[in-house]
């Protein structure tokens, strides 16, 4: 049978189209299997991970798994970041970069023009323009988010060369960047309020002041007929005039006798017995009928119900199942993990150390928490670990760095806040998290094979934080801070009562100080250049002076200044000098804020004893590898050019370090 | 074939794909459109349901052909007004057909597909409800009520295991316990109240049983649309015990949803199928 003459060019035409795909499709193949090269690395960011504390308890035998990697490859200490905050240490990781060119110098940043302080990592903002209608406000546009870490993080320079992979909770990247791989943000994800978390504690205690305190609320509620009606706390809402907060309600039906309750949310029931947590409770929170609604979840402590009604609430998490601002990549990956997992925090910080530290849940509760906290990390490793295939697999720890700020204490008898019973019953407590992370190298060390590299790290070391410096205070004492006529006391406001026009150098955040310059300030009045640079090693000579009265002991050791240890074009955007401070010191809690508590040094009497925001040679990290590492003393800027060197991609030019695995 | 393959070539089936709750509403929407199409036709007038569309359709054409002529446009407004009320009337007769057997069957499927049965060891809450008579009015006083709450006492098969105290709400006239079930079953709970007892069903597992969520005393017509157990007896103290049970939520495409939802859009979707293959004018 013959074809006519067209039909056989249309079907000559035909194959060599299917031909020509075919060849495309195996030549996109190869290329994607030559970018991959089939080489898998595993990095375990395991957050303030403390070299002494490691080698101790590797010599104990408590950590047998570390020790079997750090005995077959390598351990070292990590060289942190200028200052040694989590924020900064892991963008400084993220990028290869250091502050001056990622831009993150801090938790908190101010606006030098109007001393706003602000979250150093991100930026959520309503809409712009809104129409007001009666008690409602009509938004004109869409709100944003927006992540104001600068440079490019590792894994978006791996999409680009088309290595798969996957990065769980890495801090600093909320909104997560748009990437190819499946990322989940971490440290920098607000709660449904848009703070680092804000717990809620109702009670008919009249002792307990209702009102605000330090990271949570006291609500005071009232039980009538063994019922307590009050209302869940939610996002200011912004569709209404003077942006009240919306609210939920709900009830709590305490038996007459027994210490056990029933809680009604929504069409939501459970029984709680005293002294126990629910399970995630999810919320929606109405702004506006229909269109308006956030969800979120949250769960509740139920600590007493006679002869005092005590309830404790959670932050109201963002809901993963359906998040109200980005938190994934893609953006349903949050909802199935939850899907996979069960809901977990999503708040960046989820270790409630604020409602320890208000004394509103005490070390067994807490430890409770922070334990929910880790298995919900190690469920979540559960469920993806096992399909890592190829690439690049970064998982986050956060349990060893809040636990050693919470709990350094009973481990630290010289720590004011120590106490022996407590230290008897919960000392080991921080060792068992140790223990519990062993556990998840002893996981990931059969799946190491001859094409994989390891890599465990951490971004800072511990230090104990006995001792609070307030920076402020001294400043105002030294004369470089003037205040107002007659301002005596507490103000509310940072820095309200200062008299800008008669200071020169003030202190912001745990390690900042910065001089009040002439057209960067509002009210700047010291020249840039030499006079701003002399001021700086005045001040920096008479703080290295300082000496704790009681022991002689020096309470700063190293002050760097922004110019030196930065590079880059926000390099003059932060603080002009980091304070580095001994072991056993850090600013004070109120001094970071801009207030001026009465003492230069006090006795650090808070839960919050443990501590790494001081001199950053005094605190380094780890690196453990299955690899010899070549580095003698690694940083945490090698780490993203270690990265794309296991892949056979060239750091950019912007990254400072080099692969720990190259000799120098 | 032993008796141990049967039963293993038995539970293969009850969990196919075939068996998951998703076909079942995917062929019972497709049989009930079918079913519902067939069921209109053969109950209505069909030339009179087609002649109204028919009236209906032109005066919409007149509304579009005489739009300079604003008296015809009004009239024939007015018309369709009617139309669409004779379309109404025509039509309600045949709904009213198909929509009594529809509702019936989706309470009896609701009863299989509206909620999972309890996983094992997870806590549920079971609600016992006393009347008003055995609480307040045959109480001489509120701490007498809260005595007769008291005296609830509650009776469990092994498996079943209470994990909290009772919570004893007066406001409600209720008690509430906190259980959960061990093993797969369905059991049945025994509930004591001023010396007359009750049970009531429960379910523990991943199958899909006929569930009922609440047991009631009287109420005839909550009781058909939300239990499928006997109503309590009438002098019974107890009004209701409930459970509650999770909500089922049926994947697809990534999004849960109840049962109700899928179900209504594909049978919707097969009527309209049906109704342009069977040449039945709705």
């Amino acid at each position: 049978m013959t074809l006519p003459f067209g039909k056989r060019v249309r079907l000559v035409c035909l194959l060599g189209l299917c031909g020509a795909a075919l060849s495309l499709f195996v030549c996109c193949q190869l290329v994607r299997g030559r970018a991959v090269s089939s080489r898998k690395l595993i990095i375990l960011g395991i957050d303030g991970l403390d070299p002494d504390l490691l080698t101790k308890f590797m010599g104990e035998g408590k950590m047998p798994n570390f020790a079997r990697l750090a005995a077959q490859g390598s351990f070292r200490r990590l060289t942190t970041s200028i200052p040694p905050q989590s924020p900064v240490a892991w963008s400084n990781l993220i990028t290869g970069m250091n502050a001056g060119e990622h831009g993150i110098f801090d938790f908190i940043h101010r606006d030098p023009k109007t001393f706003q302080l602000y979250f150093s990592t991100s930026k959520v903002e309503g809409p712009k323009r809104s129409i007001h209608l009666g008690s409602w406000v009509i938004p004109l546009g869409s709100g944003s988010a927006e992540q104001l870490r600068h440079g490019k993080a590792f894994w978006e320079i791996l999409d680009e060369h088309r290595v798969p992979n996957y990065v769980y909770r890495i801090p600093a990247n909320f909104p997560p960047i748009a990437a190819k791989g499946k990322t989940l943000s971490g440290m920098g994800t607000p709660d449904l309020r848009g703070t680092y978390g804000t717990f809620t504690f109702y009670t008919d205690d009249p002792t307990a002041a209702a009102g605000a305190v330090e990271g949570g609320e006291v609500i005071q509620v009232e039980v009538k007929s063994n019922r307590v009606a009050s209302d869940l706390i939610g996002p200011d809402n912004t569709f209404r005039k003077n942006a009240p907060p919306s609210t939920e309600p709900f009830t709590v039906d305490v038996d007459p006798l027994e210490p056990v309750a029933r809680l009604s949310v929504e069409d939501q029931r459970f029984i709680l017995k005293e002294g126990e947590w629910s399970g995630w409770v999810p919320v929606e929170f109405e702004l506006m009928p229909v269109i308006g609604n956030v969800r979120g979840i949250c769960r509740f402590y139920l600590k007493q119900t006679h002869p005092r009604f005590q309830l404790y609430v959670s932050p109201i998490n963002i809901d993963p199942k359906d998040p109200a601002l980005p938190i994934s990549t893609p953006s349903g990956y949050s909802r199935d993990l939850a899907r996979q997992i069960g809901e977990y925090h999503t708040q960046g910080i989820a270790e409630d150390t604020k409602a320890l530290t208000a004394g509103v849940l005490d070390d067994k509760e807490y430890l409770e928490q922070a334990h929910t906290v880790l298995t919900e990390h190690r469920r979540a490793f559960d469920a993806e670990f096992p399909k890592f295939r190829e690439g690049v697999f970064f998982f986050y720890f956060s349990s060893l760095d809040l636990n050693g700020h919470m709990l350094w204490r009973l481990t630290d008898p010289q720590s004011p806040a120590y106490d022996a019973a407590q230290a008897a019953q919960y000392g080991s407590a921080l060792e068992e998290f140790y223990e519990q992370i062993d556990q998840v190298l002893g996981e990931v060390m059969p799946r190491v094979d001859d094409n994989t590299t390891l890599l465990v790290l951490s971004d800072h070391g511990f230090a104990p934080y006995r001792h609070s410096f307030n920076l402020n205070t001294w400043l105002l004492n030294n004369g470089y801070i003037a205040r107002k006529e007659g301002a005596s006391g507490e103000a509310s406001e940072p820095f309200a009562d200062v008299d800008w026009s008669r200071t020169r150098a003030y202190g912001l955040g745990l390690n900042g100080l910065y001089l009040n310059v002439r057209g960067r300030e509002r009210e700047g009045i010291v020249e840039s250049g030499a006079p701003a640079d002399a001021l700086l090693r005045e001040i920096r000579q008479k703080l290295l002076e300082i000496r704790d009265p009681k022991d002689g002991s020096q309470v700063i050791t190293r002050i760097d200044f922004a110019s030196e240890a930065y590079q880059g074009p926000y390099a003059r955007t932060g603080p002009d000098a980091l304070v580095g401070y001994n072991r056993g010191y850090r600013a004070g809690w109120k001094t970071i804020l801009g207030a001026f508590p009465a003492d230069v040094l006090e006795d650090n009497t808070n839960a919050w004893s443990g501590d790494h925001c001081m001199d950053f040679t005094k605190v380094p990290g780890v690196l453990l590898s299955n690899r010899k590492i070549a580095a003698v003393s690694p940083a945490l800027t090698d780490i993203a050019p270690t990265i794309l060197s296991e892949f056979g991609i060239a750091k950019t030019k912007d990254m400072m370090g080099q692969s720990v695995f190259q000799g120098r | 074939m032993t008796m141990v393959a049967h039963a293993e070539a038995i539970a293969a089936f009850r969990f196919s794909p075939l068996t998951s709750p998703l076909a079942i509403v995917v062929v019972l929407s497709l049989v009930v459109g079918l079913l519902m199409v067939v069921l209109f036709g053969y109950t209505s007038d069909q030339k009179a349901i087609s002649r109204a569309k028919d009236q209906l359709k032109a005066h919409l054409l007149a509304v579009r052909l005489y739009r300079d002529q604003i008296p015809v446009v009004m009239g024939s407004y007015g018309k369709i007004l009617r139309g669409t009320g004779s379309y109404l009337k025509l039509a309600f007769k045949p709904l009213l057909y198909v929509i009594i057997p529809i509702t019936l069957l989706m309470v009896q499927i609701d009863r299989y597909l509206g909620q999972t049965p309890l996983p094992v060891n997870a806590p549920f809450l079971l609600t016992v409800h006393l009347g008003e008579q055995s609480s307040n009015a045959k109480a001489a006083d509120a701490s007498m009520a809260v005595d007769a709450m008291n005296k609830v006492t509650l009776e469990l098969p092994p498996e079943i295991t209470m994990t909290a105290p009772p919570v004893h709400i007066d406001a409600d006239n209720e008690v509430v316990w906190r259980l959960a079930g061990t093993k797969d079953g369905e059991y049945e709970l025994k509930i004591v109240a001023a010396g007359q007892s009750a049970t009531k069903a429960v379910c523990v597992g991943s199958d899909l049983p006929r569930i009922s969520t609440v047991r009631l005393r009287g109420r005839f017509w909550e009781r058909m649309f939300s239990s499928a157990e006997p109503a309590l007896p009438e002098k019974s103290p107890i009004e209701s015990i409930s459970i509650n049970y999770p909500d089922r939520n049926i994947e697809v495409a990534g999004y849960g949803m109840n049962w109700i939802w899928l179900f209504f859009i594909l049978s919707m979707v097969a009527g309209f199928i049906f109704k342009e293959l069977l040449g039945i004018q709705i």
